[in-house]
């Protein structure tokens, strides 16, 4: 049910919002490059809590195989990005706080495996021929095994299938939530949008022949050359 | 006095501990979250900062931030409302970015870092700089220049610094404001270029040494000198005010022709061989480069006359973002009245955080000059047991669809590792392998602040071999052929090496410099020099660095000039490496050969069966 939804919903980007636009489907591939690079970072800070050289080597492989995903997204992107490609940066966040166990934070990986395997699989079949399907076909191969791979790793960190299950499901709804979020601060972003725009046409009517003047005067006057505090 | 310096919110956001007058831990968030130049609030950098200190945020006596957040803000609104009717967009993007969070910045500060608000201190942000360049420099008194693209209001800014009474005073004479923008002249020309402005400024600095600065006359008259060395920038040029309409003017291309694709090939390569032919076009482009690179250190040089007519010192501090022109900087050694330079080791905004805090620390409790200066080397210590237990684990073949493209990996291949006990062993056989035309990692003791790799984060090959350093720019480092390398050379042979005056040796330890070789030498070091035959070095002292000074002296010995290329270890996109594992998974999938790790040695083997 909810492949067919996600398929519905790609479907309909892929004809509407993407379709003969290649400065949007850029947006996207950063978007999916920056989002390669978040998972190396937390593989990388996973990594650090692991002391198994055996699992350690595992979690390398798969911080290797994350990385070359992102560069696989830029070469993709110059196909269809008009200036030079420039990463998206995330504000980095721990997933879990320090005291919770390590198999957790894999937990989250495991969730973010298993939505990129379908999401990068449905867009791959639904995209016209192109660098950013060609890109996506060969992703998908490797997230497929890295949804194995994670759900190996939990159990090799003690995990049972109960609290996995349990785990994954508190996942699911935190990023039901931070999707809901995000949803939320597109629309306040939109309402931003129209009420600055108000502000400014009202505004800088009154005002840019001030600001014209103050951009004019060529030399910093005021004084500056003190500590401040709030 | 425990004193945290904070730099966030444009870019390069860092941290740094001041305790009793010396800087404990700096460093870029950048090294911590892999997001090159990170502006984000530098919560890893915090937080290694007091780890390093074994404290925690409460027991820090005060916070200081490189900005003043409110001079900046009306700076954003005066330049959006100028462009009235134009800017909708602008106006509208910086205010949601503003009033969402950049103007709260001190209490963003105050939030994360759980400490009173009484406890935080901000300084303009040209201010920042010119502490920054002072506190450093070991200098008694001295004429201090700021040029970078733009703080709160300043773009280019004229101070002095001197020790007064045990404590430091340094003063604004004069700061030329906003529009009228040096660093914001060649970011726009950088992307006008087809690079990446605010990272890829080196490329065009690169680039001008292909051509002839033909437009200079042109481009002086949109940066016009005014006013005994002061300058003005013709605005119907840039769209500073308007950025989303692009970099430059309609005016600016119907000027120097129409602006390059980052996808057009610029078939340069500062071995003198370019691969394809060199087309006019993309000879005008290195025209426009070379002119505005001539024009900058025309107005670099001019401020630096208006300076020192102000404030007549042999000293001069020299810091912002434009002070990371190294071809400009070698200008202001060499032609401005100044007779001793001193540029930080990260004279950047993420530098900031170093300068702010040391400042506040002797503003507060009182220091010396001679106490003052740092090392570049104030990062993460790197811990070598972190990758030598994963070794052994590690299968390459796995790695073949994930190598970068046209690195091989032979059948077979299998990494070794040894540890050694003995420094004089090591460096022995690593100079072996470096002299076998190798390529090496080398990741010693703490990290580099700064844009800089000064050996500590550093790939390393023989300085002789331009096939060899083109495989690295190819294979290693994935950059154009257009840019040229740097080397570090062991201080006994700087002379035998550099072109430069004995006086200037020292001033040469960072990298800051393009300076011309000495002809005989050329040969020996073909593969870091750029086509007109200058260099930036690093000119290492062992007292600086006895690690790296070792490696060099060990190769010197069988190579005749302890010298060595050295760029930045960092896979292309991201910053340098800071941790083993990051090495490792660049070594992994590139065609490097051999990884240093403090006393181990990693190594790509071939198992015959
Ligand atoms: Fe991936
Ligand atoms: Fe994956
Ligand atoms: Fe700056």
């Amino acid at each position: 049910m909810i492949t067919a939804i996600e398929r519905l919903k790609i479907r309909l980007a892929v004809s509407v919002e993407l379709s003969g636009k290649p400065a949007k489907v850029s947006e996207v591939i950063r978007g999916f490059q920056a989002t390669e690079a978040d998972g190396v970072w937390h593989l990388y800070r996973g990594m650090k809590q692991i002391d198994d050289p055996r699992e350690r080597a595992i979690i390398f492989g798969h911080c290797l195989e994350e990385e070359s995903h992102a560069d696989a997204f830029v070469k993709a992107y110059k196909h269809y990005g008009g200036r030079v490609f420039t990463p998206t940066h995330y504000e980095r966040k721990a997933l879990y706080a320090g005291d919770e166990p390590i198999w957790k934070t894999f937990a989250f990986v495991h969730v973010g495996e298993v939505d990129a395997t379908q999401r990068f699989r449905i867009l791959s079949q639904e995209l016209p021929p192109g660098a950013l399907k060609d890109c996506l076909s060969n992703v998908v191969s490797d997230e497929e095994g890295h949804v194995d791979l994670t759900y190996e790793m939990l159990k090799r960190l003690g995990a049972t299938d109960s609290a996995i299950r349990s785990e994954v499901r508190w996942v699911r709804v935190r990023r039901l939530w931070e999707r809901w979020l995000r949803t939320g601060k597109r629309l306040i972003d939109n309402l931003a949008n129209i009420s600055l725009s108000i502000v400014y046409y009202v505004f800088g009517a009154l005002l840019f022949g001030a600001a014209r003047r103050r951009l004019a005067r060529g030399f910093v006057t005021y004084d500056n050359n003190k500590m401040k505090h709030l | 006095m425990k004193v945290l310096g904070v730099s966030y919110g444009y870019h390069d956001a860092s941290a740094c501990l001041v305790v009793d007058g010396r800087v404990i831990a700096a460093a870029a968030e950048e090294r911590f979250t892999r997001q090159k130049h990170d502006s984000n609030f530098p919560t890893y950098a915090v937080e290694y900062c007091l780890k390093e200190a074994g404290i925690s945020s409460g027991d820090l006596d005060q916070a200081i931030f490189n900005e003043d957040p409110h001079a900046k803000f009306s700076r954003v609104l005066c330049s959006s409302m100028a462009a009235f009717p134009d800017s909708r967009r602008e106006f509208v993007e910086s205010m949601k970015a503003w009033l969402g969070r950049k103007l709260w910045a001190v209490n963003t500060i105050s939030a994360r870092l759980d400490l009173a608000p009484e406890k935080i201190t901000y300084l303009g942000h040209h201010y920042s700089h010119a502490v920054q360049a002072f506190m450093g420099s070991g200098f008694e008194e001295s004429a201090i220049l700021i040029v970078d693209a733009v703080g709160d209001w300043a773009c280019s800014a004229l101070y002095t610094g001197k020790w007064q009474d045990g404590k430091p005073k340094v003063d604004r004479l004069l700061e030329v404001s906003f529009p009228n923008s040096l660093g914001l002249v060649y970011s726009a020309v950088t992307a006008y270029l087809g690079f990446s402005p605010n990272d890829s400024e080196c490329s065009t600095m690169a680039l001008a040494a292909f051509g002839t600065p033909r437009f200079a006359d042109k481009m002086r008259q949109i940066i016009k000198e005014t006013d005994g060395g002061l300058y003005e920038v013709d605005q119907a040029y840039f769209n500073f005010t308007k950025f989303f309409r692009g970099p430059v003017t309609d005016r600016f291309l119907e000027e120097f022709g129409p602006a390059r694709s980052y996808k057009d090939n610029l078939p340069f390569d500062c071995f003198g061989t370019p691969e394809g032919v060199v087309s006019k076009d993309a000879q005008r482009l290195a025209d426009v480069a070379a002119s505005t690179q001539l024009v900058l250190e025309e107005r670099v040089l001019g401020l630096c006359r208006k300076l020192h007519g102000m404030a007549p010192s042999a000293n001069l501090c020299f810091a912002g973002g434009v002070s990371l022109n190294c071809v400009s900087n070698y200008r202001v050694l060499t032609d401005s009245p100044f007779e001793s330079v001193y540029i930080p080791p990260d004279p950047g905004d993420g530098g900031t955080s170093v300068g702010t805090a040391l400042y506040y620390d002797a503003a507060e409790a009182g220091g010396t000059p001679g106490r003052a200066p740092y090392s570049p080397y104030q990062g993460v210590e790197l811990d070598e047991l972190d990758a030598v237990k994963l070794v052994d684990f590690i299968k390459p073949e796995h790695f073949v669809p994930y190598l970068k493209q046209g690195v091989e990996l032979p059948k077979g291949s299998k990494w070794r590792f040894k540890t050694y006990k003995d420094r004089d062993e090591l460096y022995a056989a690593v100079a072996d392998r470096l002299m076998a035309g190798q390529i090496v990692g080398c990741m010693q003791g703490r990290g580099e602040l700064g844009p800089r790799a000064l050996g500590n984060r550093s790939i390393l090959i023989r300085p002789d071999d331009t096939k060899l350093a083109t495989r690295l720019s190819k294979h290693v480092k994935e950059r154009a052929s257009l840019r040229p390398y740097a080397f570090s050379v062991a201080e006994k042979d700087a002379l035998t090496t550099l072109a430069i005056e004995p006086d200037h040796v020292r001033m040469n330890r960072w990298m800051q410099f393009a300076v011309p070789t000495v002809e005989s030498a050329r040969p020996k070091l073909l593969g870091a020099l750029h086509i007109d035959g200058t260099s930036r070095p690093q000119v290492v002292y062992e007292k600086d660095n006895p690690a790296y000074h070792a490696l060099l002296t060990a190769f010197g010995e069988r190579f005749g000039i302890a010298a060595l290329l050295n760029t930045s270890f960092n896979p292309s996109g991201y910053p340098m490496v800071t941790t083993p594992v990051e090495a490792m998974v660049m070594f992994a999938r590139t065609d490097m050969d051999a990884l240093l790790l403090n006393t181990t040695v990693i190594w790509k083997d071939v198992e015959h069966s």
